[in-house]
């Protein structure tokens, strides 16, 4: 066992994920701790080499049908690079594509294994903090000393710490024959949405706390004079009341606006994900243990339809 | 095509959850166990499939306290068979638990596996997956649709942004179910009610899962940060607003 | 008077029409056995006599539409006396020489008596006419939602009524005509028959032999026309002049908070037709298509696809059509397809105001109570009830919270309330779910904490072992969740030492009194009454509150079910608050739409109005008004909401009665605003 740490890199549509870069600057970190090198996994994205300045070393897998993500024939590139450089942590994305190769290398290669986590370090074992029962508690595990796998969750750590300028070497690997039991078939885009939520400055979401289909008229009203367009977390959406595309969260959207103004939205991990990222966020929520206070820069405890009418009401007057 | 759902139940958490002396474990006592929400919609598809396509509905779960309730309400629903695995005790993580359930799927006979994409306690990965190393079948993660094929399925991936990938998968192997294509039905209790005196729960003897691979350090509730500035009125908010050149 | 070949003539017909009428009649019968078992016929001949009595006295109808209701009197008083000159006419065909004209006194009252309600029955049925063909009131129309048999959609109803108003017209009319002709024959008027005598100046110039003509045609019109009339009773509401009075003297002696169990556990509710108990066929033949249920009816007023009219006026033609095969073991039709939707199943708020106001005593709420218990058992509640019922189930309450935090209301308090599971009390507190959890509600149930703490009452609370009574769980059709809930909450009660309960829910007292029966152990009171008492005793002291004008909206499960209108009242003007009946008050309160489990559901896609908003309007147009008090916590949010909602935040508070109360001790009690 090397003491390497290999970042998985996330990449789709031909573009590489934040993830991959904020994974880059958390593998770094952690290299610098364990003494060893930050390795970059590339698998069937071998014309974004150039993008991974940041890393030490490129190892690439080239072959035909991992263009696009396949469970079966990226987890077995993996598995081989990983057999091959025999690193001490692997770090993964906890995201739909992650979950598709962490475990399953984690069990096939007999490494230990934590999921959607915060932050990784390594001494003589490694230790992991793992955000866990949606958002209230943080678990903080020993994995071993031998080599272990880590699920990073979107966000946890700043992705301009893992873009540089550079050009690493770059290793190629065979790509591993397979049974062939998965096949990619095609991706299917989601349609074409009314508004793009993230090219707003200003968004009204609005959570569980709206309670009815026709109170999201409150929002809209807000969003119209404030100029902004209205977002939603999973349950408004998944009810059918607002557009997918209206979907702030980790299956929905990723948002970085100038203001995020969130309504009756409890703050789960799965939502906050999509909005961390914006510049000022303003919570309204009956709830004072709430866990979007933690992430909000303001808050008020106040009924939303309320304070909306009222900010609505002082807003026209002006 | 027959299909096993694996049903695991974590802490609600609904309740005011507090970690123990220890500082690894959560308090027993205020701890109220639910069925994970994802091992729900996996029921309901797996359900759904049988509706379609016939074939049977096995569910699995681990025997705990008031579990019976849980597997009598799956056979309310539809369930064909439910199986309590018993003797073992409390389990630790992905890893055990995956390690119990592949030995008892050995012994019944199924196409495809179906169980949540992950759950709230998931500390060392997702079941799905986990079980499916352990069987050697493969698995797909974050599906929102499954269609039955001859010998094959072919499923939707949910990737973030509303993207999804179509996937054919070769059975026998294992879903990791994000959301089923209706919510899951409801079990009226006189229905449950009436199944708990008419059928019985199957149950077999589980064997160890493994070592777990990792072990708890500690548990505490996440740093709060400096936490939001609580504002008293929409004057206050105005002038946030205002401020950040917004209006 | 008849000729002889005139007699068997007559004879012939009413042996033909009298047995098609006798057949339909019986068929009926056949087809209202066809239904589920009820007990109804215990006390028989007192129920009939207390029927009769209500149908004489037109109790039931005079309930709303007064000017309506006194047309229609006229028609009822006038066809019950024709009975007897029915009978009359009869006698006078055959008897030779029979005639009540110039036989003396007792005679003549019969024949001014004839002649007043001739012209009385005339005027009444010319109005209701009227009414319906030229006026074409809204109330007689459905929303456009609402699913109707395709003879009703095509306005059978509408060709019923002009069937039977012409030939009241013309049985009533020619009599009375009849008569004229008579006393022109005569050659003068007669002092009984004020009218006829008039009308009989018009044919003086008629021959003897034209008017001898007119007098037997004017009496096979009258008399012909209602043999003839007879076989279409089967096929017409005007079959409530017999099945009304039945159906009045056959209604539940239950109370009326107690729903009637599950026939058979195997099919709960009602799926098909004939899976409905058997008087719930009768209301079919009963109903008189008035549409009155549907006018007090919260949620067609709101503008969703249920009317409860509809649903009796489907039946109905649904069986006038299809009796015969149904008895020839043909299949009844599914109630959800033909009758009603589920839509409109789910949008009943179980208020009672269709059976508190139907002058026949038909129950078409039951109707949908049995649709939903058959539609539960079948898995399919609407997603967010579905959720509702799951957190019930596992955790007490519809909130979705945790048990535990049950009486976390009680930390605002200075004092601690006992907890009646360890310790014996005078009063145990049945709080309830909203009471409990909903924030707005907290704030009353604190405030009636120290109302009863400073009155030095005995009382305490089941803290988190209390769950909710189960009331509207039992209404939405989930009997199984409601059985659970009412063992696990006996066997909680029968742990304690209590010896009475109050409850701050009128929801949760309907539950206590009337569907837990016995099993309480104690009297179960609503806390008005309870306040009112305390007064009475000079336990509780008012020196006074701020006054202003209120108006008191009674809860449906306090007033219209329970009767508990006064002592809320007396409560509000002890305080010295001047109150102000709104127009739908006390029996004909409006329901706030939150009952039945709306509470826990979506609204529907086509509301326009909410129910709570269109009751705050009816409060203000009461004038300058302060409050609108309620004694109900759903009702406490649904009105504030509705308040805000209608844009009327500041012109009316709506405040509950415990905070009269509070004010009006003075500084015993601290009030924080709302």
């Amino acid at each position: 066992m090397s003491q390497d740490v290999l970042v998985v890199a996330e990449h789709g549509q031909g573009e590489l994920d934040d993830i991959t870069f904020e994974m880059l600057g958390a593998g770094k970190a952690l290299a610098a701790q364990t003494g060893g090198a930050c390795v970059v996994a590339l698998i069937g994205g071998g014309q974004l080499t150039s993008q991974l300045g940041g890393a030490d070393k490129i190892v690439a897998v080239e072959g035909e049908g991992l263009e696009n993500f396949n469970p079966e024939s990226h987890g077995a590139a993996l598995a081989a690079i990983v057999e091959q450089a025999a690193p001490r942590v692997v770090m993964v994305g906890y995201t739909s594509m992650g979950m598709d190769l962490a475990s399953s290398l984690a069990v096939r290669a007999d490494m230990a294994h934590a999921a959607s986590c915060l932050e990784v370090q390594a001494g003589d074992t490694v230790t992991a903090v793992s955000q866990l029962y949606g958002g209230k508690f943080n678990v903080k595990t020993d994995l071993g000393a031998g080599p272990c796998v880590v699920s990073m969750l979107a966000g946890s750590s700043p992705a301009d710490a893992g873009r540089a300028d550079g050009a690493p070497a770059v290793e190629t690997v065979a790509a591993p024959a397979t049974a062939g039991k998965v096949r990619f078939v095609r991706l299917i885009e989601p349609e074409a949405g009314d508004v793009d939520i993230t090219a707003q400055e200003i968004l009204v979401a609005v959570g569980r706390g709206i309670g009815n289909k026709d109170d999201i008229e409150v929002a809209e009203e807000l969003a119209e004079e404030l100029d902004a367009a209205v977002a939603a977390s999973r349950p408004i959406v998944d009810s059918g009341w607002l557009p997918k595309g209206r979907q702030v969260g980790k299956s929905g959207v990723k948002v970085t606006p100038k203001v995020y103004i969130a309504l009756g939205i409890s703050g789960a991990p799965e939502h906050v994900e999509g909005m961390k990222g914006a510049a000022t966020i303003i919570a309204i929520n009956t709830d004072r243990n709430a866990p979007i206070f933690n992430v909000a820069h303001y808050g008020m405890v106040e009924d939303l339809f309320d304070v909306c009418e009222e900010l609505t009401e002082e807003l026209q007057d002006r | 095509m027959n299909t096993v759902v694996l049903l695991k139940r974590v802490p609600d958490l609904v309740e005011d959850l507090e970690v123990d002396g220890s500082g690894r474990a959560l308090v027993a006592e205020h701890l109220k166990l639910t069925l994970n929400e994802f091992d729900e919609h996996a029921l309901e598809e797996a359900l759904l499939l049988k509706e379609d396509g016939g074939g049977e509905v096995t569910v699995v779960a681990l025997d705990s306290a008031d579990v019976d309730k849980m597997l009598f309400t799956a056979l309310a629903k539809g369930a064909d068979r439910a199986i309590k695995v018993t003797g073992v005790g409390a389990v630790g993580g992905t890893r055990e638990l995956a390690g119990v359930f592949s030995d008892v799927l050995g012994s019944i006979s199924h196409d495809l596996v179906l169980t949540g994409v992950q759950a709230s306690d998931d500390v060392d990965g997702q079941l799905a997956p986990t079980v499916a190393a352990n069987l050697g079948v493969p698995c797909i993660e974050v599906i929102t649709g499954v269609e039955a094929g001859a010998g094959t399925v072919t499923v939707h991936k949910e990737y973030a942004g509303g993207v999804l990938g179509e996937f054919e998968m070769t059975l026998p192997g294992v879903l990791g179910i994000q959301a089923a294509r209706q919510s899951p039905r409801y079990a009226p209790v006189s229905r449950v009610r009436q199944i708990q005196e008419s059928a019985t729960l199957d149950e077999v003897a589980g064997a160890g899962g493994g070592d777990g691979r990792f072990s708890i350090v500690v548990m505490t509730p996440p740093k709060a940060g400096e936490g939001a500035q609580m504002l008293d009125s929409v004057e206050e908010l105005i002038a946030v607003l205002d401020s950040k050149g917004v209006i | 008077m008849l000729g002889f070949g005139e007699r068997i003539a007559f004879v012939l017909v009413v042996i033909v029409c009298g047995g098609l009428a006798t057949r339909g009649f019986l068929r009926i019968g056949r087809i209202v056995r066809l239904g589920g078992p009820a007990e109804r016929t215990d006390r028989l001949a007192a129920r009939l006599i207390r029927a009769l009595i209500e149908v004489g006295l037109q109790r039931t109808i005079a309930k709303a539409r007064p000017l309506v209701s006194l047309a229609h009197s006229f028609v009822f008083f006038g066809f019950a006396f024709y009975l007897l000159v029915n009978v009359n006419d009869v006698v006078e065909a055959y008897v030779e020489g029979w005639s009540t004209i110039g036989a003396g006194p007792a005679a003549g009252v019969f024949n001014l008596l004839s002649d007043l309600f001739s012209v009385l029955v005339l005027i009444g049925m010319v109005a209701l006419l009227v009414r319906r063909f030229v006026v074409k009131p809204r109330t007689l129309e459905f929303n456009s939602n609402v699913i109707l048999q395709p003879e009703v959609a095509g306005g059978a109803v509408r060709r019923d009524s002009l069937i039977v108003g012409v030939f009241i017209l013309l049985h009533v009319g020619a009599r009375w005509l009849g008569t004229a002709f008579h006393l022109a024959h005569d050659g003068h008027g007669d002092p009984w028959l004020p009218a006829a005598s008039v009308m009989a100046t018009a044919f003086a110039g008629m021959s003897p032999d034209a008017l001898e003509v007119a007098v037997h045609v004017c009496w096979w019109l009258a008399m012909g026309l209602i043999v003839l009339f007879l076989p279409y009773f089967p096929h017409s509401k005007h079959l409530h002049l017999m099945v009304a009075p039945l159906n009045l003297a056959l209604r539940r002696s239950a109370p009326r908070g107690e729903l009637d169990g599950v026939a058979d556990v195997s099919a709960p509710g009602a799926r098909a037709l004939t899976d409905l108990a058997w008087p719930a066929l009768l209301d079919s033949y009963a109903c008189i298509m008035c549409n009155r249920c549907q006018e007090v009816c919260p949620a067609h007023a709101s503008g969703t696809p249920l009317s409860p009219a509809a649903l009796e006026i489907n039946k109905r033609y649904w069986l006038n059509a299809n009796s015969s095969s149904l008895l020839s073991a043909g299949e009844a039709p599914m109630l959800l397809e033909f009758a009603t939707s589920p839509a409109a199943a789910w949008s009943c708020t179980t208020c009672y105001a269709c059976v508190e106001i139907c002058p026949v005593g038909n129950e078409p709420m039951v109707d949908l109570v049995q649709m939903r218990r058959a539609m539960i058992f079948a898995g399919d509640a609407p997603d967010e009830l579905a959720e509702v019922l799951r957190s019930l189930d596992e955790k007490g309450n519809s909130f979705g919270q945790s048990a535990r935090r049950r009486a976390k209301w009680t930390r605002g308090l200075d004092f601690k309330i006992p907890d009646a599971r360890k310790q014996a009390v005078e009063y145990l507190w049945y709080v309830g779910d909203f009471a409990s959890y909903d924030p707005q509600c907290q704030e009353i149930s604190r405030t009636v904490a120290r109302i009863l703490h400073a009155a030095g009452v005995d009382f305490g609370i089941l803290y988190e072992g209390e769950k909710s009574a189960g009331n509207d769980v039992r209404r939405t059709g989930e009997e199984g969740l409601f059985e659970s809930l009412t063992e696990q909450n006996v066997e909680t009660l029968a742990g304690c030492e209590f010896e009475r309960i109050f409850t701050t829910d009128p929801h949760t007292f309907n539950a206590l009194e009337n569907e837990y029966g016995d099993e309480v152990g104690a009297p179960v009171e609503h806390y008005t009454t309870l306040l009112l008492r305390l007064l009475e005793s000079g336990e509780l002291e008012l020196n006074g509150g701020d006054g202003g004008r209120a108006t008191y909206h009674d809860p449906c499960y306090l007033g219209r079910y329970n009767g508990g209108f006064d002592a809320p009242r007396a409560l509000i003007e002890a305080c010295g608050t001047e109150l102000v009946e709104m127009p739908r008050n006390r029996e004909q309160s409006f329901c706030c739409g939150a009952g039945g489990g709306r509470i826990w559901m979506k609204d529907h896609d086509d509301l326009t109005e909410r129910p709570s908003e269109s009751r705050i309007r009816e409060a203000l147009s009461l004038g300058p008004i302060d409050y609108f008090v309620v004694s109900c916590p759903k009702d406490l949010t649904m009105y504030r909401d509705a308040v805000k909602s209608t844009g009327n935040d500041g012109k009316i508070e709506v405040r509950d009665i415990a905070e009269f109360v509070a004010d009006a001790m003075g500084g015993a009690v601290p009030c924080p605003s709302v």
